[in-house]
């Protein structure tokens, strides 16, 4: 894996053929340049014979993109739809409230505005209103999904909210779990929910996550007994 | 030279945001977006941009307008728009400090412009290249770039350049605005000079963008 | 905001606790930045910031008030400070309540001296100007506004003047020694949240059981059931009280956070005067600005 800075409208010499483009690339319609509209850090890396390459960049406002996993808040119950913000400012997404498993007409889920849940991007088509469901599509079970009852939420910024949802063994949860014991939920859309046994416990969980974020490594260990003792 | 100084990531509730200080001129510019556009705002192909200048005392004047139509400009040339339909950019700057001058906003564009840029990087919305402008005035048949104010009330032309910057190079020409007398070679001159000021300037930007994203990601190493 | 973070900070103020670890009556830290012109600043308490612009011009006084000089506050909410700001009602609202609290507290409890500001009765006085932008709204605009132009006044400077065959000459800031304004107290607001465990019924027969922060951030301000905002100088004088919101508070409830308030103002009125002294010291003595700079580098 190699990796550098590149800012928009750096040249890159990437050969259209077996190629995956992650974000931060535009394919200019007129030319089929390859184009670096994002400022972050170049990763290139092999998949099955294809070479992806992925801009990695911090950002704050969520774009809904298909199979993601979000947690969003309810924003309005429209018949059988419910409206799911997944950012602040940004437009809702919908979700049927069939979209849960074994849910029929009888028996559906009862969400008011204001409750959160932990859901699926279904489909994120360019000119249409998102979708969520709370299904795992392998299984058609509940599969983790559904709602978050009490705890707290909280936001990071997205590229470290993606890190800590692919790395169970991000040092920061592993130092975390020797504290205390918490239950964590983390969206793609920046979104944390997070549970523990006390109120000041949580408290303390989310004051270092958040803070985790302009932690190194190597800090880690020292950055949170500091935290630890001072809210404690 | 007087460097410009550069700082991102200093306003919490926004997307993106960055001061930037150029000699006297201060200014503070943040971005959002994107977000929901207003009905009345809303494009179906391609987001909205929204320019808000506020000045430095009171609320914003005609000499505001006409540097949001500038920076308006400029950014619908770089703004990746396709990318986010239906969507809206909102790109708000406040001139902490004007330029002491009064003869014309340049100063203040200027500082604007590549505020902006910053602003747009922080907040991670989609170029379709980088850009940067210079501001120069001709006095005395000396071309001077980032004049002090006492050069800029005693020139007889000013200008200001905006290029676009792919991998490292100025490459097109995507604004200029020039104020005063002057002769077509004199601003072919100015065209030329740009360049290689821009070029030096991006190199000083680039390592602040660096700076930034490494401490995005301090947490990755 | 989501149910869960509603229930989960009102139970965590019931317990005492806030997000940010601060104790219930405990500020977050101020910190003032003066700019290289006088009454230039940029304010921030925790998240919070605002830039202050300080600006004055010689006008007509208003034919009621001949012997008075002008004075004007503008405080602007964005979409700088916080996207939601960008809907107009939103904002009116906010910037509503926070001018009047400014007006009561500033401008109404006489701070600046407007007769000072006369120059000839009639004809020609000062106006000032105070420009408060809030970049960064997170809760508490109202004491961080304050703080803004009562600090930005005191280290303000108007150029000085002359009258000769009743003309008025301005004399440049490089020629003559700029004139500061003439403040006479430095008012200083506190905000205090008061949130109540019991039902809305309990709360008007007065029997849930309240509990009031101070400072509160742009979460904890979106569950508040009341507010009192408490404006008071280091002389120990009460210059405006203003209570809104549903919860009752009893008299001895309200003296008790004014002493809590006046612990506050004395601390914040040391910390402004400390910071303005300081560049003061700074601009008179440019050499040791040039020490600091190198100081500050290494």
């Amino acid at each position: 894996m190699t990796e550098s800075l590149i800012v928009p409208g750096d040249r890159l010499d990437i050969k259209s053929e077996n190629i995956i483009l992650g974000p931060g690339f535009y394919v200019d319609p007129k030319t089929d340049e390859i184009l670096p509209t994002n400022a972050g850090i170049l990763e290139v890396s092999q998949k099955q014979n294809k070479t992806v390459y992925v801009i990695d960049s911090k950002s704050k406002t969520y774009i809904p993109k298909t199979n993601d996993f979000v947690i969003g808040i309810i924003t309005g119950t429209f018949g059988e739809l419910y409206k799911v913000g997944l950012s602040e400012f940004t437009q809702a997404a919908q979700m049927s409230v069939y979209a849960f498993p074994n849910a029929s007409k009888k028996n559906r889920p009862h969400l008011k505005v204001g409750d959160v849940i932990y859901a699926r991007v279904l489909s994120a088509e360019r000119d249409i209103e998102v979708e969520l469901e709370c299904i795992d599509p392998t299984t058609g079970k509940e599969g983790g999904f559904g709602q978050l009852e009490d705890g707290y939420l909280f936001t990071v910024n997205l590229a470290y909210a993606r890190y800590l949802l692919f790395n169970e063994n991000a040092e920061i949860l592993t130092e975390l779990v020797k504290k205390c014991k918490f239950e964590l939920a983390v969206g793609c859309n920046g979104r944390i929910w997070i549970k523990s046994e006390t109120v000041k416990t949580t408290i303390t969980c989310v004051k270092i996550i958040e803070e985790s974020q302009n932690w190194s490594k190597q800090d880690i260990p020292k950055k949170l007994k500091e935290v630890w003792a001072a809210f404690n | 030279m007087v460097l410009p100084e550069y700082q991102t990531s200093l306003l919490n509730k926004v997307d993106g945001s960055s001061t930037i200080s150029i000699g006297e001129v201060k200014v503070i510019c943040s971005v959002t977006g994107p977000i929901e556009a207003k009905p009345r705002q809303e494009l179906p192909t391609q987001c909205a941009i929204e320019v808000n200048i506020r000045p430095e005392v009171g609320v914003g004047s005609t000499r505001e307008k006409n540097m949001e139509d500038k920076l308006r400009v400029v950014l619908n040339g770089t703004i990746n728009k396709f990318q986010y339909p239906r969507q809206l950019i909102q790109v708000h700057l406040h001139i902490i400090s004007k330029s002491q001058a009064t003869e014309n906003n340049l100063k203040d564009l200027h500082a604007c412009i590549n505020g902006a840029y910053l602003a747009l990087i922080d907040a991670n919305i989609s170029l379709l290249s980088s850009f940067l402008s210079t501001y120069a005035v001709i006095n005395d048949d000396r071309l001077i770039f980032n004049p002090t104010s006492e050069q800029i009330q005693s020139s007889i032309s000013h200008h200001l350049v905006c290029f676009d910057i792919k991998s490292g190079r100025a490459d097109e020409l995507l604004f200029v605005d020039s104020v005063g007398e002057f002769t077509e070679g004199e601003l072919m001159t100015v065209l030329d000079q740009s360049i290689e000021e821009i070029e030096s300037m991006n190199k000083i930007v680039r390592k602040t963008i660096t700076e930034k994203v490494s401490r995005d990601y301090i947490w990755k190493y | 905001m989501s149910t869960n973070e509603h229930q989960f900070l009102l139970k965590a103020l019931e317990e005492g606790l806030r997000l940010d670890g601060r104790k219930p009556m405990q500020m977050r830290p101020l910190n003032i930045e003066v700019g290289p012109d006088y009454g230039q600043m940029l304010v921030t308490l925790g998240d919070a910031k605002v830039v202050v612009r300080i600006s004055s011009e010689i006008v007509t006084p208003y034919e009621d008030r001949p012997f008075e000089g002008i004075f004007q506050v503008s405080s602007e909410l964005d979409g700088m400070g916080h996207p939601s700001f960008n809907e107009a009602s939103h904002r009116q609202e906010e910037e509503v309540m926070l001018s009047r609290l400014i007006e009561k507290a500033i401008r109404r409890s006489n701070a600046l001296d407007l007769e000072s500001l006369c120059i000839i009765a009639g004809q020609k006085c000062w106006s000032v100007r105070a420009d408060v932008h809030i970049i960064d709204y997170d809760g508490n605009m109202t004491d961080i506004v304050c703080i803004g132009v009562i600090a930005g006044l005191l280290h303000f400077k108007k150029p000085d003047i002359s009258i000769r065959n009743g003309t008025v000459i301005l004399h440049d800031m490089s020629e003559r020694e700029p004139v500061p304004l003439s403040v006479l107290h430095i008012p200083i607001c506190v905000t205090f949240q008061i949130y109540s465990s019991g039902s809305m019924e309990d709360n008007v027969k007065g029997d849930g059981r309240e509990f009031v922060i101070v400072d509160a951030t742009l979460k904890e301000e979106a569950l508040t059931q009341g507010t009192i905002t408490l404006t008071l100088n280091s002389n120990k004088e009460l210059c405006q009280m203003s209570k809104s919101g549903g919860i009752n508070l009893e008299v001895d409830e309200i003296l008790s956070l004014t002493n809590e308030a006046q612990i506050i103002v004395d601390d914040f009125t040391k910390y402004i005067k400390d910071t303005i002294k300081k560049d003061e010291e700074l601009r008179v003595n440019p050499l040791q600005k040039e020490l600091q700079v190198v100081n500050s580098r290494e």
